[in-house]
């Protein structure tokens, strides 16, 4: 008897929300270990698109559905484990700086993110070093990553590093930058941990980052 | 002579997207928007103002009922003139399809053509930038090329405006920080001038500011439309929209999202003072979903534009186009096809004041090398736009029939009258014969760019601002300076 991961996986590549959770519901009922419908069914298939979009082959949009099948298949699993046992790449709290409200590009990052397995806590737009700080306290996660279009607004990446500089917070987590104006030398003079130029290479920097 | 009945002349291409009831449709499309779904405005006093116009206010959500936008359709100028910063003389006549050429703004980077690295753009670059566009024939006004970013960010801008006015007299469209640095800068200006009511006789410098899509005006923008409209200065608004980002991913859904955000622009501007000069921009393209670029060099971004161009006639609006950029990491054939079919398309649909001119990296990178080329290619496109005149003259039968079969035209009195205006000669485009090529050291079209970039960087001298003027400008900027330092 089938149990379901090829199909499953196949499904997610193809971005059949409706397909994804019939056949999820379908291993779950036939007693499929829940963690093993994920690795080798949902998160398979969605490895399989991102090395697709990295290599040109598929883009943008269909990514996004077949995160969002990998995701609704995901919710239907998570019930039935324990949390800790709920595989997650990482944790990365993402947002646009003060005095800016650009955001196409810290959504694109942060879904993109998503996609490949993290937990991201979007704190949104005009975001200052106050608002980072709270959500390293609270969210604890292992990445912040911060966008600006502006050359102005960019500036505010300093004042958020060196606010968790003085919170003592800095060693706790690490930074990512990203947006128009940004580049590896002003990361460098920051003192941010890496700067990504789109948000499939940000994806990359992180699994570089938490290797 | 004879009675010519039902003769039709086209004195240019003719050349359209849309037609007028496709125009009508969007326009109407746009008004719903803007009745239904609203903007968001991050401004209390655009909103307040917007509120004793008659638009819906809830928060910081704006529905503007059409009429508004009718009224603002009515009030706005037909047409707006830029002058020489100079001498005042009234060169750039925005209006109808009178098309003009002019390089972008804020790029953080920009090659340098002594090393050809890519490198963040400074005063010098910006300065060396303006010298050469003064210097381009085909260039009609200036934006800076780069960003300056060897000064304090936070008043880059003054200096920004400072390296442009010392290094070239053409019109200017410019950006700022915020309304402080527009207030700056148009305190430069009306010295310049001569005085506040010469600069809003004889403008030579537009602002430039930018909603942020979908349906946002921050701040910044919509203090800086408010603060032009007291001022009686031109404003250019121009919503960066990229389809299926964020816009619609169908080109009549980007058309629609986009004209709302600008006549949404276009209200806050007329609702604060009716009869200010406002330039309805515009860059609409793609967003690219392989590498999610803002493609400065798709198809669709010339379709987008041409189409936009058709709204704005049919609206009656002044223009911001935008042309002879690329989305090429260097200057190569890509570069040159996308840069070659924008302005051939811009030059053909007629939108007014069109910008971007060298820009590659999807306008994150600006080129000088790339700008002398366009100079030629919009040169080129001029002389397509000029058509084909056909009368007794240009129909030359008396001289056809006076050199007959055989013979030539070469020592005709009519050809030395005529082949200079019917023909255009460009200047770094190459029809040298291979000998001739190779002789001359059969250099690239990119290479005989580099050295006429570094000659007029070496040897052009604009015309100069008085001493007295340089130096209450450099007062500005020295001013903006010290409340920076001590803040």
């Amino acid at each position: 008897m089938s149990n379901y991961y090829e199909e499953i996986s196949q499904n997610v590549i193809t971005g059949q929300l409706d397909r994804v959770k019939q056949l999820t519901q379908q291993a779950i009922d036939a007693g499929n270990d829940p963690v093993e419908i994920i690795n080798q069914g949902l998160i398979l298939g969605m490895s399989v698109v991102g090395a697709r979009f990295k290599s040109g082959q598929m883009f943008v949009p269909e990514v996004l559905m077949s995160a969002r099948s990998m995701t609704a298949g995901m919710d239907m699993v998570k019930p039935l484990i324990l949390s800790e046992d709920i595989p997650s790449a990482g944790k990365v709290v993402i947002g646009t700086v003060k005095g800016d409200l650009h955001d196409i590009g810290k959504n694109l990052v942060s879904m993109m993110l998503e996609s490949a397995g993290y937990t991201t806590i979007n704190v949104g737009v005009d975001a200052g070093p106050e608002k980072f700080l709270q959500a390293v306290k609270e969210h604890k996660p292992n990445i912040i990553a911060m966008s600006a279009l502006l050359t102005t607004t960019m500036l505010s990446m300093k004042d958020t590093i060196e606010l968790l500089k003085e919170e003592g917070l800095r060693d706790k987590v690490l930074v990512i930058i990203g947006g128009a104006p940004i580049s590896q030398d002003f990361a460098d003079e920051i003192g941010a941990d890496g700067f990504a130029p789109d948000a499939g290479s940000a994806t990359d920097l992180c699994k570089k980052l938490l290797a | 002579m004879p009675v010519k009945s039902n003769y039709v002349e086209n004195t240019s291409p003719m050349f359209s997207i849309l037609s007028p009831s496709q125009c009508e449709e969007i326009l109407l499309a746009a008004q719903e928007v803007l009745e239904r779904t609203g903007v968001t405005v991050h401004d209390e006093e655009a909103r307040d103002i917007l509120k004793k116009a008659g638009c819906w206010v809830d928060g910081i959500l704006v529905r503007i009922p059409s009429a508004v936008v009718d009224r603002a359709l009515r009030s706005v100028p037909k047409r707006v003139t830029l002058c020489n910063n100079r001498t005042g003389s009234r060169d750039v006549h925005l209006e109808g399809y009178n098309a003009y050429f002019g390089t972008g703004s804020d790029t953080p980077f920009t090659i340098d053509p002594y090393t050809g690295k890519r490198q963040r753009s400074t005063k010098k670059s910006v300065s060396n930038a303006c010298k050469v566009i003064d210097a381009l024939p085909n260039l009609d006004f200036v934006m800076s090329l780069g960003i300056v970013q060897d000064v304090p960010l936070l008043i880059s801008d003054r200096h920004q405006f400072e390296a442009q006015v010392l290094n070239t007299s053409k019109p200017i469209v410019t950006t700022a920080h915020d309304i402080y640095g527009f207030a700056d800068i148009i305190e430069m200006c009306e010295i310049m001038a001569g005085g506040v009511e010469e600069l809003r006789r004889n403008p030579f410098m537009t602002l430039y500011a930018e909603p942020i899509s979908p349906l946002q005006h921050a701040w910044e923008a919509a203090s800086k439309l408010i603060l032009a409209a007291r001022k009686g200065l031109p404003v250019v608004y121009t919503p960066c929209v990229m389809a299926g980002g964020t816009v619609p991913a169908t080109m009549a859904g980007v058309l629609t999202q986009g004209l709302a955000e600008s006549l949404s622009g276009l209200v806050i501007n007329q609702s604060t003072r009716e009869g200010s000069p406002f330039i309805m921009g515009g860059v609409f393209t793609i967003m690219d979903m392989s590498s999610t670029i803002f493609s400065y060099g798709s198809p669709e971004f010339n379709l987008l534009m041409s189409s936009l161009a058709d709204l704005a006639h049919y609206l009656k609006l002044p223009m911001f186009g935008t042309a002879g950029c690329s989305d090429s990491n260097l200057v190569d054939e890509q570069a040159g096809i996308e840069a070659a079919l924008s302005i051939a398309m811009t030059a053909l649909s007629g939108p007014n004041l069109n910008h971007d001119v060298g820009y590659i990296e999807y306008g994150s990178t600006s080129s000088l090398e790339f700008l002398a080329i366009n100079n030629d290619v919009i040169g080129m496109a001029r002389r397509l736009v000029r058509g084909i005149k056909v009368n007794d003259e240009t129909l030359a039968l008396d001289i056809i029939h006076k050199i007959g079969p055989g013979g030539h035209f070469l020592s005709e009195d009519h050809t030395m009258k005529n082949f200079k205006t019917e023909t255009y000669y460009p200047s770094l485009i190459d029809r040298q014969r291979y000998e001739s090529w190779l002789e001359s050291g059969s250099k690239t079209l990119f290479e005989r760019a580099n050295e006429k970039v570094k000659d007029i960087i070496e040897n052009y001298e604009p015309d100069p601002l008085p001493k007295d003027v340089q130096q209450k400008i450099r007062a500005i900027v020295e001013r903006s300076e010290q409340k920076v330092v001590k803040s």
